[in-house]
């Protein structure tokens, strides 16, 4: 919490930050997905819910990623709607605050995404909804002027399975992010997202009263390197674990959701910074 | 006096009468799983003119409201607004109170 507040006190950019086109380039392109997690689902990976139909959700998240020496902080609303109960989609608009080496840093707005989830197939018994759900997601390349976009527009696209039930619950989803080419030249690389999560409720309790489901995600990540110009980026993509603890608390329409990512294995190429955490606090309230 | 009392009583009888004519629905509900998602639930029924009383039961999977007299809900109906809630109705009890 410290961090972040050092964070959110930090200096916009000034004229003697350097921090590299690819450097910064390949940091946005770490970032954060957005958020088209919805109700329970995991806090890093992605879940089938959807909201119900007519229901507007308001979302404010903040999230830190420190690796090495650089960091980068996000902090997002996002707006999503539900057209029918399957059916969602949404608008997130996001603030970055990136820092590098010798304390120089940048801030201001990140690049808009628009978001829609689709969940296609539902089997609710007593007590358990079971559900798979398509997502798919596209990043703008809409900061052009403050350069703190990716200077492209990426696609993403993903599959999730959920199992919720009054105790346990359990998810499994992989996503594939196509990163864009940006003006200057920088391919990203692909990324491939795995997770599976593991969620419990220990007490079960009624609709007015405080919930609390701690959960335990495993999330796998694989870029492939970039390149400039066509010419390959050596110290770029490779892949990461993470075992990744969170908790979501709701009551009736208000949920808090917390975790930390920890990386436990780190298999990047050439001469990267792993990443030494992820932390992430949402807040989302139902209309 | 006594009269007064008599009509008095006879107007009170009347009005509980009217409180009587109220139905309550009591109906199962499966995918009940989080507290959170249920507020789908609670948000459709408000939006049937005079429903009150709403419970939404996650253990017995049962969702109870009552509404007042000529306001009939029909298997259709809850169907319709439970899949719209994002769940699955399956039956219902109805008692006149």
């Amino acid at each position: 919490m410290a961090n972040m507040k050092r964070s959110l006190n930090r200096k916009p950019w000034r004229p003697q930050c350097r921090v590299g086109v690819a450097g910064l380039a390949l940091a946005c392109s770490v970032g954060l997905l957005p958020t088209v997690a919805s109700a329970h689902d995991p806090v890093f990976g992605l879940g089938p819910h959807t909201l119900f139909k007519g229901g507007v959700e308001v979302h404010a998240g903040a999230r830190r990623e420190q690796d090495g020496t650089e960091a980068e902080c996000e902090y997002a609303l996002a707006v999503k709607y539900g057209i029918t109960s399957d059916w969602t989609i949404g608008l997130e608009a996001p603030y970055l605050d990136l820092s590098a080496d010798g304390g120089s840093s940048r801030a201001g707005r990140g690049d808009l995404s628009l978001s829609t989830k689709y969940r296609f197939w539902r089997n609710d018994r007593p007590g358990v909804q079971e559900s798979v759900a398509l997502m798919f997601a596209t990043v703008l390349d809409s900061t052009a002027e403050t350069g703190l976009g990716s200077g492209a527009t990426d696609f993403i696209g993903g599959l999730s399975y959920g199992y919720e039930g009054r105790k346990w619950y359990r998810w499994a989803a992989l996503r594939y992010r196509r990163n864009g080419t940006g003006d200057n030249g920088v391919d990203r690389g692909d990324k491939v997202l795995m997770d599976l999560v593991g969620g419990i409720r220990f007490k079960p309790t009624g609709y007015l009263e405080p919930d609390w489901v701690w959960m335990l995600e495993l999330n796998g990540e694989y870029a492939r390197r970039g390149n400039l110009n066509g010419m390959q980026l050596t110290d770029t993509g490779g892949s990461e674990w993470f075992v990744s603890p969170g908790l979501m608390w709701t009551l009736r329409n208000v949920a808090i959701k917390t975790g930390v990512q920890i990386p436990i294995v780190s298999d990047l190429n050439g001469n990267q910074d792993g990443s030494d955490y992820r932390a992430t606090l949402e807040i989302e309230v139902h209309y | 006096m006594r009269r007064r009392l008599v009509v008095l009583f006879t107007a009170l009888l009347v009005s509980v009468g009217a409180f009587a004519a109220d139905t309550r629905y009591t109906m199962r509900v499966d995918g009940l799983a989080c507290p959170y998602c249920a507020y789908g639930i609670e948000k459709k029924l408000k939006k049937i003119e005079g429903a009150r009383d709403i419970v939404i039961d996650l253990n017995a999977g049962i969702v109870r409201v009552t509404v007042p007299e000529g306001t009939e809900l029909t298997e259709s109906l809850m169907k319709k607004l439970f899949n719209d809630a994002g769940f699955t109705y399956r039956s219902m009890q109805v008692k006149s109170l």
